[in-house]
């Protein structure tokens, strides 16, 4: 697979790498090239799988490969940056697999309505917590 | 008609202080605390702080009564996730966004935003319809303040048929040479008529050259 990923918090960078460990091509957006150090070296060195600019843009996204994306994550720390980002992804490039990290819980269930895959970190891991307090 | 307007930068200001007068009912939501009140205490409890783009926020807003929803921030991201909320989740049936970066207009449109309004294209085309695109004249500026001209002598054009020499040319202008349509330089001499699509090529003052440009294509 061919995946674009925007943003390389502690969550893009963990599902970049172990999509690269997966054998992937794998291509990482950031605004902030030192976001980059959170990626494993093999991969940060790898020509082309790191690339410093707005992912909400279009003519970003088309440098970063979108055109040939099979997959698109967008996990920016902004909910409105994914949002946009993916829907761009999704209804202007066609990328066929598109998912985006909305933390407001009522905002990823109006996305996910709208026919976009939203996943909520806020959600789940209250989801968590509530499992692990309740006997 | 109640309005909620998101973003009061200059656009949500003036556009606030513009619905009020018009006797709307209106709330600007602002992000930055400071701005929001300097803002309340130009227009009173009209006012609330916070982010538009929250789902909280807006319910504060009592948004799903409001006819028209406007989004004005710097930033579009905010103003289309704004849009979509107050579309989908408060209903409301006329959204509004501003668009900063142009290129987000037909998605905006694609996803329901009823209206953009792009600053950018909108001073673009102002300046457009000031300097009409001439492609049939070209300048370059040349030492001592001059500036050598091409102009294409259009159709029903006022020089047309007279002798160059009755022309009554800008101080300080020179014809240098006359090309004909098929490229031919014609002889210059007082008795020469310029014909339609000869190019003129002549040097003037460059205060001169919008007369001298007039000259050669303005009508009689």
């Amino acid at each position: 697979m061919n995946v674009l990923v925007m943003g390389c918090g502690r969550i893009g960078s963990e599902v970049a790498s172990r999509l690269w460990q997966e054998g992937n091509m794998v291509t990482v957006l950031d605004l902030e090239l030192e976001n980059f150090f959170r990626l494993p070296t093999g991969l940060r060195d790898t020509e082309g799988a790191t690339l410093v600019g707005d992912g909400t843009l279009q003519d970003v996204l088309k440098i970063a490969g979108v055109d040939q994306a099979d997959v698109f994550v967008a996990v920016d720390v902004r909910d409105s940056r994914n949002a946009l980002a993916a829907q761009k992804a999704k209804y202007i490039f066609h990328v066929p697999r598109v998912v985006c990290r909305i933390g407001d819980p009522i905002r990823q269930q109006m996305y996910s309505e709208l026919g976009l895959t939203a996943v909520s970190p806020t959600q789940l891991t209250s989801n968590l917590i509530m499992e692990a307090i309740q006997p | 008609m109640y309005l909620v307007v998101i973003g009061g930068g200059t656009i949500g200001y003036e556009l606030t202080r513009a619905l009020l007068n018009a006797g709307h009912e209106v709330l600007l939501i602002e992000k930055d605390s400071k701005k929001a009140m300097d803002e309340a205490e130009r227009f009173g409890a009209v006012v609330l702080r916070g982010d538009g783009s929250e789902p909280s926020v807006l319910e504060e807003a009592g948004v799903a009564r409001a006819d028209v929803f406007i989004a004005t921030t710097a930033s579009d991201e905010d103003n289309l996730a704004a849009c979509q909320l107050v579309r989908h989740r408060f209903n409301v049936g006329r959204t509004i966004a501003i668009t900063n970066n142009p290129e987000n207009d037909d998605l905006f449109r694609l996803l329901g935003v009823d209206m953009c309004v792009s600053s950018t294209k909108i001073i673009l085309e102002e300046i457009e319809k000031d300097l009409p695109a001439r492609p049939q004249l070209k300048m370059f500026s040349v030492r001592g303040n001059r500036e050598l001209v091409f102009v294409e002598v259009p159709p029903g054009a006022g020089c047309v048929g007279s002798p160059v020499g009755d022309i009554e040319l800008p101080e300080n202008t020179t014809f240098i040479t006359v090309v004909s349509r098929d490229g031919q330089l014609k002889a210059l001499d007082g008795e020469l008529r310029l014909e339609v699509h000869d190019e003129v090529i002549a040097l003037t003052q460059s205060d001169n050259a919008e007369a001298l440009i007039e000259v050669l294509t303005g009508a009689e």
